[in-house]
């Protein structure tokens, strides 16, 4: 292929009778369309040019038509705050982000517009701040001068639940600053104090010190220790124990007895409490941003379906808001635009990208009649629409439920250490309180008595109980995210390395989800080039993506042709363009049949067939294949050899799904399933005792993957699909997936192992307590070399997952 | 001996505070909401002073 086969801007392949050329800066460059054009004029002319240089695109951008739809101002007005007369601030999504570059230019551009005063864009969400001055521009300039450069901006106001969530994460932070900070001084203080318990301390230096460790750990307990104080007094008032319950008795055991032990001159155990609540944060913290960073697509997904919406009354249009629509309204979507609510086309036809719903990637052509979903973007042209739901109730609205039911009802799945916890928290305090009577009725003096109760409760403390489990899922979960696999929690790790079977969606999943010609088969007597260039010839005008694939195979044999003449589109059909040789038809098998050419059986099997005719006369037949991914093979291969099963769960036809489950070698595969059938499924799977993982991207796929013990969705399919899901892959490779497992199954034994030290541990050191012959000193040294050992078999795991899968030296950036 | 103890003890945990400050605000400021970008936004400010003045100043009004 020669350079001037895609455009400069775009990277597209320049369809040949769009070409456009033109001279910038004495060179000679080609673009695909007008659009490009300009904003490659745009782009340049601020002197962004760098923009070409450091873009890293690796998806395609917004289909095209996006870009018709206008801004109005008087919408726009209620997603404004006012700071003061000449300082307002607009926060909106932009869609159509693929890179650090697009944002780079974002930023850039915004800034030079005039008014606008600071234009900032977060790299993880795609919610951008624009701070202006509104007696200079108006949110309506903002919002065209980004769609100008291609991108969708949307107003966005974030909900009362994610504002929420973001002030917790940081009041998270700040707890673990505090307690961090605060168990670094209170470390240099334990220092001391344990020199001086072996080498001999001044008494009232002693005492000092003690008096400092304890006002510094006091913050620590009762401010960063908080939140587990109120999850243990919420799980007394439950009645079931669980590890927060566990740990606050610990450390307010500890806390309570050093205090004491500060009044009456003993050994202090500040350190102990502090540290527990320390490293258990951090724990915490890491999760929290795991969770964090899958949770914005929800935003993105309900944002797509548009805030207004054209009314007709009376053959006038009015722009309204589409939360007032109500059934039995009509309204206009142009082309470019998205339907604001669930709707059915009463006059008109059009191509509609559903992808954002079904994560296909082919427009479906909708007549009157049919039923269209709120979200869908129409393609080619204007049609008018029956309102049959209102905003609240559409298919996304109504996903969108489905899915947070689900997550609620698998809320409560309990982990291991909280069930360790219901039995061990009442197994401690019985065992204090018989230590406590026992050496009460036999001589003892209160003070022993109550001493070795104490004691008793200062070994169960459960340091290396409660760090087994956050330590094994921190060191995974960071192993993991360096190498774009998002666990969305402990409970998930320890869930994935239970599962023993993986179902597969096929579209985007297992295939790449971009169509590509498999074989051409020409009429006898005529070259594949031939039908190959009468095709490419009248698809040249065609965004659709089979015209693309088409377009893209005559690029690669060389074939470069031009349009004079008029190619006429008959939606969901096909093409028909007139030129010196007579009448072109390219389509489908019925589109072909229907203009009166006979056409010859083709067993196509799994592919998609595209015919062409000449004049009436059939000419060949294209066989185009979404391939599937390189390494699906071997992936599959390497789920079974972990002893897991695999199932392909697809909406496609029964020949297809057969076919792929061949290829691939899969245990199993069912065809022609709506989105509840796939979750039925699994719930089904699951009530005969098994532990299921759905793989998947699309909307229809949101059920299972919320039904499933675990979900994973990978990166570029649907928004709603990444928000589903327990587990994300941030590259789309199914090498993660088995990677994943590997690094859950590794946890699940690294935290059976840890459980079972820390275990033994109490298990020598409770009776010895009990029986009064362990000093508390001593006791807490056996404790802190027991954390010492689940630590460094936790920080293991974090080498064996590196020695098992090296990371490629610099990560893609996509 | 005892005084001086007491005097780095307390001077320790003067620096310490003032460092905690630090973080509480920076926390407060929304420096950690977005700890992507930086890592790309550094290679971009070269030759903007103003606008980079700017920026910075349309980070403190953050919810």
């Amino acid at each position: 292929m020669s350079l001037h086969d895609t455009c400069v801007h775009c990277k597209l392949p320049i369809p040949p009778a769009d070409l456009v050329i033109d001279e910038i800066d004495g060179k000679e460059l080609h673009f695909c369309c007008r659009g490009c054009q300009g904003v490659y004029r745009i782009i340049t002319g601020a002197g962004l040019g760098n923009f070409y240089k450091r873009r890293d695109w690796t998806e395609q951008g917004m289909p095209a038509g996006v870009f018709e739809a206008e801004f109005d101002d008087k919408v726009l007005a209620s997603h404004v705050t006012t700071h003061n007369e000449t300082t307002s601030e607009i926060s909106l999504v932009v869609e159509g982000i693929r890179c650090a570059s697009c944002i780079w230019l974002l930023e850039k551009l915004l800034s030079k517009e005039p008014g606008v005063e600071a234009m900032q864009v977060n790299y993880a969400t795609h919610r951008a701040q624009v701070r202006f001055n509104p007696q200079e521009t108006s949110p309506a300039q903002i919002f065209a001068a980004i769609s100008r450069l291609g991108y969708q901006p949307h107003p966005f106001t974030a909900g009362a639940a994610q504002q929420a969530a973001a002030r917790e994460q940081r009041s998270l932070l700040i707890r673990f600053g505090t307690a961090a900070f605060l168990s670094l001084q209170l470390m240099g203080f334990s220092f001391a104090l344990y020199g001086g318990y072996f080498h001999g301390i001044d008494p009232t230096v002693r005492q000092m010190i003690q008096y400092f460790a304890a006002a510094v750990t006091t913050p620590v307990i009762f401010y960063s220790g908080w939140p587990f104080l109120r999850g243990a007094w919420r799980s007394l008032k439950n009645r079931a124990p669980s590890m927060d319950l566990l740990i606050a008795m610990g450390v307010l055991t500890a806390y309570s007895y050093s205090l004491y032990a500060l009044i009456t001159g003993g050994e202090v155990y500040f350190d102990t409490a502090a540290m527990i609540i320390t490293l258990i944060l951090l724990g915490r913290l890491f999760e929290g941003s795991a969770r964090h960073r899958s949770i914005s697509g929800i935003d993105k997904l309900l944002q797509l379906a548009p805030d207004t919406a054209n009314l007709i009354i009376a053959e006038e249009v009015r722009t309204i808001t589409s939360a007032s629509l109500t059934p039995g309204d009509l309204i206009l979507v142009r082309p470019g635009e998205r339907i604001p609510v669930d709707c059915q086309i009463r006059d008109g036809l059009a191509e509609l990208d559903e992808s954002t719903i079904t994560g296909e990637p082919l427009p479906v052509l909708r007549i009157q009649g049919e039923s269209v979903s709120a979200g869908t973007l129409n393609l080619s042209a204007s049609i008018r629409l029956i309102v049959e739901r209102v905003a609240t109730e559409s298919f996304i609205a109504r996903m969108a439920q489905l899915v947070e039911d689900a997550q609620n009802r698998k809320a409560p799945i309990q982990s291991l250490a909280d069930r360790i916890a219901s039995i061990f928290v009442p197994l401690v305090t019985l065992i204090a309180l018989g230590t406590w009577v026992f050496w009460f009725f036999n001589n003892a003096s209160s003070a022993e008595a109550l001493l070795n109760a104490v004691s008793v409760l200062i070994v169960a403390c459960p340091c290396a109980l409660g760090l087994a489990t956050p330590t094994a899922v921190l060191v995974a979960s960071g192993n993991a995210s360096t190498r774009g696999i998002l666990f969305r929690g402990g409970d998930i790790l320890e869930m994935a390395g239970r599962v023993d079977l993986v179902a597969f969606d096929k579209t985007g999943t297992l295939t790449l989800g971009k169509p590509t010609v498999e074989q051409i088969i020409p009429a006898p007597g005529l070259s594949e080039d031939e039908i190959l260039r009468l095709a490419s010839r009248v698809e040249s005008g065609s965004s659709h993506p089979i015209a693309r694939s088409i377009r893209a195979r005559a690029n690669l044999a060389g074939i470069h042709t031009g349009v004079d003449e008029s190619v006429e589109t008959v939606p969901g059909c096909g093409l028909r363009m007139f030129d010196s040789k007579g009448e072109v038809l390219v389509g489908s098998r019925n589109f072909l049949s229907e203009n009166g050419v006979v056409v010859p059986p083709v067993s196509a099997g799994a592919l998609t067939e595209v015919y062409v005719s000449l004049n009436g006369v059939w000419q060949g037949v294209f066989l185009i294949h979404d391939p599937l991914r390189d390494e699906a093979n071997q992936a599959v291969t390497r789920l079974q050899h972990a002893g897991l099963q695999t199932v392909l769960l697809t909406g496609d036809r029964p020949e297809v799904a057969k076919q792929v489950s061949t290829v691939l070698a899969i245990t199993n595969y069912h065809a022609s399933l709506s989105p509840a059938d796939k979750a039925a499924w699994i719930v089904a799977r699951q009530q005969s005792g098994q532990k299921v993982m759905m793989v998947g991207d699309g909307i229809n796929d949101a059920p299972a993957l919320s039904s499933a013990d675990v979900g994973c969705a990978m990166a570029g399919g649907t928004d709603i699909a990444l928000e589903t899901s327990d587990l994300v892959l941030t590259k789309p490779n199914l090498d993660r997936l088995c990677e994943a497992i590997f690094i859950a199954r590794k946890t699940l034994q690294v935290v059976k192992q840890n459980l079972f030290w820390a275990f033994a541990y109490n298990f020598v050191t409770i009776p010895l307590a009990a029986s009064g012959k362990l000093a508390p000193v001593w006791a807490a040294v056996a404790m802190a070399s027991s954390s010492i050992l689940v630590v460094s078999n936790s920080l293991r795991l974090g080498r064996l997952i590196r020695r098992s899968f090296p990371v490629a030296k610099r990560p893609t950036n996509n | 001996m005892f005084k001086s103890i007491v005097i780095l003890i307390v001077l320790s945990l003067c620096i310490g505070t003032g460092a905690w400050l630090f973080f509480i605000w920076t926390v407060k400021r929304g420096d950690f909401d977005d700890v992507e970008g930086p890592k790309y936004r550094m290679l971009d400010e070269d030759d903007l002073p103003e606008e980079q003045k700017h920026q910075l100043k349309g980070k403190t009004h953050e919810k």
